[in-house]
């Protein structure tokens, strides 16, 4: 077995924090969730292991407690349904074959298109990288079919996505912004001004 | 391609910058010596991307080397030069993708365009196109098929996941190709270039809505949005088509992170992770947020944008 250091990418001389550290940055990086519905599943599969059987040596030679691990987030699942009208379209997308799965769709008539149809058009879509008609597809199911988790779980990681928290922009968080400005500065010192206060000292008199 | 992918270079380290100027240098001679003095023009921060994925996919082994520029003598620069093959296939790359848009403007661009696209394509463009094309054909399919299933794609209105396709296919082509024999690395390249290449497709579709929406050109963001018949947006127009337009382009940027994690490189790794994780990113904002291309030059200074 390679070297679990090298693994973690961390030196022999780390802390156990800085362990932990690389770990969790590493399971993050490359946990199976995030590669459900893709076909670098089992190479992410791979990796994981690695990370985990690496860490476990590292603890195991630090003689460390557990750690706590595992990370939760929907994705868009797709599995078996008791009482699905399309039992063999679910069964080819869980075994990845996208094109059959799309061809039995394409064939079903638009007036026995329901809502579990527009889901699974969707899931199709979607792992085929079309992610603006997989939305389209999700809401749609979901407007038909209001109460149903699998729609709704379909359709909020989408959301989800689209927002920025899995990678790229979002608007509402500050997160490149560089410096401070005029607005920044005053605030900072008024709150300052406050915290002096609170212990019964004065920062800016006139406040 | 469009100079969207580029690194976020506030968040590079110093070392890390002057390695991907040496590359930038780089890149620009061999097109030069490769290519003739007027291929240097094609260069641009795409290929330097592309170049650098090459070099650390293939981990050729590079050497610096202290020079002039080649564009300015009285500038000292510096060269970062590669053993392999990956600088000859980014300069073959990036005259292809020059001659193919050339002769995709000639066919729809006004009269002085295409004056401009002819005279250009005479000067070297075609024949430096075609040598490149004979040394890496299989590049050369690529950016061919490209254009034509581009251009099917607009004139038959498609939509917006359709219209992404074709720039998607050719970036997962020649990304994939990188992977060698490996299949893991090749798959995982392959996915990566996809969700990289529909990025590119929609910056750029993005960053036009407003120019194409007024000339009555074809995008596919006006069409999504129903805003073909409008005649002048309000503000609140505006900002909906923002938010939209970066919607789908973060949506896009959550698929084409775990594959890219997954690539293996041997060398570059934090440069391309910024370019990837935080320069993309930074154009969206720059782009649908801060309307750098409305911005005088001045106040781009100030906001510490070069473009």
């Amino acid at each position: 077995m390679t070297d679990p250091y090298k693994v973690l990418g961390v030196s022999p001389s780390a802390s156990d924090e800085e362990i932990k550290d690389a770990y969790r940055k590493l399971a993050k990086k490359y946990h199976p969730d995030q590669y459900a519905d893709s076909p670098l599943k089992d190479l992410a599969d791979e990796k994981m292991k690695e990370i985990n059987d690496a860490y476990d040596a590292i603890v195991a030679q630090r003689k460390a407690g557990g750690a706590g691990r595992g990370y939760g987030g929907g994705y868009n699942n797709v599995g078996q349904n008791g009482n699905s009208s399309f039992s063999d379209v679910r069964s080819y997308i869980m075994a990845g074959r996208i094109a059959d799965a799309e061809q039995i769709l394409n064939g079903v008539p638009p007036q026995r298109r329901n809502a579990e149809w527009y889901f699974l058009k969707g899931s199709v879509l979607y792992r085929r990288g079309w992610l603006e008609e997989a939305k389209d597809h999700f809401s749609r199911a979901c407007q038909m079919d209001p109460g149903n988790p699998e729609y709704s779980a379909a359709l909020n990681q989408a959301m989800n996505q689209r927002s920025g928290v899995y990678g790229g922009y979002n608007p509402n968080m500050n997160m490149n912004a560089g410096g401070c400005n005029a607005c920044d500065v005053c605030s900072t010192l008024y709150c300052a001004d406050c915290c002096c206060e609170c212990m019964g000292g004065d920062l800016i008199s006139c406040c | 391609m469009f100079g969207y992918v580029r690194p976020h270079r506030g968040e590079l380290l110093v070392r890390e910058y002057q390695q991907y100027k040496a590359v930038y240098c780089q890149l620009c001679r061999q097109l030069g010596k490769d290519y003739g003095v007027l291929a240097r023009l094609t260069l641009s921060y795409d290929c330097t991307f592309y170049a650098m994925l090459a070099l650390g996919t293939q981990g050729d082994r590079v050497s610096r080397r202290r020079g002039r520029c080649v564009v300015n003598p009285l500038k000292a620069c510096d060269f970062l030069e590669g053993e392999g093959e990956s600088y000859h296939k980014a300069a073959a790359l990036s005259v292809l993708l020059t001659r193919q848009k050339l002769k995709d403007d000639l066919e729809d661009e006004g009269f002085w365009k295409k004056l401009g696209c002819r005279l250009l394509l005479l000067l070297g463009a075609d024949r430096q196109g075609k040598k490149a094309a004979r040394r890496y054909p299989a590049l050369a399919k690529l950016a061919e098929d490209t254009t034509a299933a581009q251009r099917q794609a607009e004139e038959s209105q498609a939509g917006l996941d359709q219209c992404a396709e074709p720039t998607a296919r050719l970036l997962s082509g020649v990304f994939r190709e990188l992977g060698g024999c490996d299949p893991g690395q090749s798959l995982a390249l392959e996915r990566f270039g996809y969700f990289l290449g529909r990025w590119v497709y929609l910056m750029d579709a993005a960053d036009d809505l407003e120019r194409d929406r007024k000339a009555g050109s074809f995008n596919p963001f006006v069409r999504r949005l129903g805003l073909e018949g409008e005649k002048e947006l309000t503000q609140e127009q505006r900002e909906q088509a923002d938010l939209f337009c970066n919607q789908a382009l973060n949506a896009t940027m959550a698929q084409m992170l775990p594959p890219f994690h997954l690539v293996e490189l041997a060398q570059f790794g934090p440069i391309l992770e910024n370019v990837i994780e935080k320069g993309l990113p930074q154009v969206q904002r720059e782009i649908l947020f801060l309307h750098v291309r409305q911005l005088t030059r001045r106040e781009r200074r100030e906001l510490g944008i070069r473009l």
